[in-house]
């Protein structure tokens, strides 16, 4: 409850501060004070220090695995804030309104990971979109800002129509809206009337299209490429892992799954294997490492997605750790994207030479993506594949992921030849020494996550 | 066959070749006017499940504000029959047989769910749909999504500011 309201105060706290602060640098300075007070309130209620009691008629239910998601969720867009903050307020006029959009958006996650009611969810869901449409277009002057804002607008409203679709089908089957009714349609077989298979289907789809998950990923990669490359960096990662958490926490508990009118493992190997397939398939192709990225994170969303084919403990660890180590490579590799003048594979040639260091450590990052082991990365995907290996069935899902991801090591692997092993002069902004610590700072991180992913998982359990 | 089922038939032939309607129409001003009578069935319909709250916001706010919206726009931009785009006939048909499998799928739910034969219309039962019932449950049960629901409304308002103010 911490970290819901204090991020929509903090967030009218922004809005203000474009009133009575003049100085656009000092407004990434408030915005870095904001989050981290966000972040100690939530590791408080993680820790039983709630500040507000409030009855709640299960509308949100709290959980270890939420508050720590919503810890990992803070404190990446802490570090996006403090490594692209300068970039956000080259952005545009409106510094203090992002920075306010990106605060709701982060109350749009906290409601994701402690929904206890479908309306609760619906509500997330678009407070966690809303901000992002307009956050998308906020290059105003550039049509591909534009082209991409209205596109995403247009089929975010239409997943959202099927999602409230789903919602009111389920409604219609069962009266009620609270998630354990969701629960026990998974569990039973005979009693449960299609109304409510069909709902669910339905949320399937609308929760399939918020994570970009093949066939309905087609939104992606232009939205991702035509938005200003420091909003997509915070779109990829934070929103995305926080759209996995809510998937993961309606689909949670299929218990009796042998005995469930729908094969829903079946449902979800399906969606795994095209979003595999296309997210890594088409990346090769790419040109622009933007729009590279846009297609891996397709990619690494069909490896979240092993996350809610097998629901064990160990995919719900793996989900925390993937979401850690995606978010961080992501912010890491798009902060360094940004500063570059020109963002396709060329533009990288030779930065080993002008900017050995933030070659140094976009190596990592890219190596944590592609799942190389001592990376973050690595265990992460190894988590995720376990996990469908103690589920004791659908082996062969496992072998064809791991092909894919060493399709991925190609494209992610291009970069660092571009950077290495070709001849060129890589254009970069200036780049301050802060900046260049922060970097190998994100890279120790992930680094020291990929040696001993026990001390951070150990920590969840704490 | 009372009255209520009889208006319920009614009411339901009405939406329903409304809503056909919208869709055949190749003027988009006809379209919308036929998209307000689909609107007034559905009202018509709220009304015959004792919601009459629902069936007045329902008028007021699709009816009227959205409506007018609609037709401003489409005045201002001067559509009309001849600026409809051109679609190739690959393209109509994915539209066919996408639309048709959601179609089977809604159909066979609705007639696979037995509890929904013989549940037209309950006029004057139940005080569900009463507005004095609702305020009750949205400020008692309903009180959170109500209050976090103005975070939402707070964002698209600065979201609007964003994209609409002049630099």
């Amino acid at each position: 409850m911490n970290a819901i309201i204090l991020s929509a105060v903090l967030g009218v706290v922004m809005m203000f501060s474009s009133v009575f602060v003049k100085n656009k640098s000092a407004l990434k300075h408030i915005a870095a004070a904001g989050l981290l007070v966000l972040l100690i309130a939530n590791i408080a209620d993680t820790y039983g220090c709630s500040l507000f009691k409030i009855d709640l008629h299960n509308m949100l239910r709290f959980d270890k695995f939420g508050l720590f998601f919503n810890t990992i969720g803070i404190g990446a867009t802490l570090i996006y804030v403090v490594l692209s903050g300068r970039d956000i307020e080259k952005s545009g006029n409106y510094v203090a309104e992002y920075f306010a959009l990106i605060f709701f958006v982060l109350c749009g996650l906290t409601l994701l990971t402690s929904f206890g009611n479908l309306l609760m969810l619906f509500i997330g869901i678009e407070i966690l979109s809303i901000p992002l449409y307009i956050l998308t277009g906020s290059d105003k002057r550039n049509l591909k800002s534009n082209e991409a804002a209205i596109k995403y607008f247009l089929m975010g409203s239409f997943s959202t129509g099927i999602m409230l679709m789903g919602i009111a089908l389920i409604y219609g089957g069962t009266g009620s809206f609270q998630l354990e009714v969701v629960r026990s349609v998974f569990a039973s077989y005979k009693g449960v009337s299609f109304l409510e298979i069909a709902g669910l289907l339905f949320l399937l789809v609308a929760m399939a299209f918020k994570v970009s998950a093949a066939p309905f990923h087609f939104w992606t990669p232009d939205v991702y490429d035509g938005a200003p490359s420091v909003f997509t960096s915070f779109m990829a990662t934070v929103v995305k892992a926080a759209a996995f958490v809510a998937f993961i926490r309606l689909f949670d508990a299929r218990v009796t799954e042998t005995s469930a009118a729908v094969d829903w493992k079946m449902l979800f190997s399906i969606l795994i294997i095209s979003t595999l397939l296309i997210g890594n398939i088409t990346a090769v192709f790419q040109q622009s490492v933007k729009r590279m990225l846009a297609y891996s994170s397709i990619a690494q969303a069909g490896f979240m997605l092993f996350a809610l084919f097998s629901l064990n403990d160990m995919a719900k660890e793996g989900l925390l750790l993937y979401a850690a180590a995606y978010s961080l490579a992501t912010i890491g590799i798009f902060a360094i994207l940004i500063k570059m003048k020109d963002v396709s594979f060329e533009g990288y040639n030779g930065l080993a030479k002008t900017q050995p260091l933030l070659a140094a450590t976009n190596t990592i990052f890219l190596l944590s993506l592609a799942g190389i082991p001592l990376t973050a990365g690595f265990f992460a995907k190894y988590y995720m594949l376990a996990s469908v290996i103690k589920t004791g069935s659908y082996t062969w899902l496992v072998i064809f992921a791991v092909l894919f991801a060493a399709v991925s090591a190609y494209y992610y692997f291009r970069v660092i030849q571009a950077m290495y092993f070709k001849n060129g002069e890589a254009q970069t902004d200036t780049i301050t020494p802060g900046f260049k610590a922060g970097m190998v700072i994100v890279a120790a991180i992930i680094v020291i996550v990929g040696i001993l992913p026990q001390t951070i998982l150990n920590w969840f359990y704490f | 066959m009372g009255i209520t089922t009889i208006l319920f038939w009614f009411l339901s032939a009405l939406a329903l070749l409304s809503a056909i309607m919208v869709l055949a129409s190749k003027n988009p001003i006809h379209s919308i006017l036929w998209l307000i009578a689909v609107f007034f069935a559905i009202s018509g319909h709220y009304i015959l499940l004792n919601a009459q709250f629902l069936a007045i916001v329902n008028l007021i706010v699709y009816a009227g504000a959205i409506m007018v919206l609609f037709l401003f726009v489409i005045m201002l931009m001067n559509l009309n029959s001849h600026t409809e785009p051109q679609k190739n006939i690959w393209m109509k048909l994915a539209g066919v047989i996408s639309g048709g499998i959601l179609f089977t799928i809604l159909i066979s739910v609705i007639r696979s769910s037995a509890d929904m034969v013989n549940r037209t219309a309950q006029l004057k039962e139940g005080n569900i749909g009463l507005i004095n019932t609702l305020g009750k449950v949205l400020f008692s049960d309903y009180v959170i999504p109500f209050e976090i629901s103005s975070v939402l409304f707070l964002s698209a308002m600065v979201g609007a500011v964003v994209i609409g103010k002049k630099n």
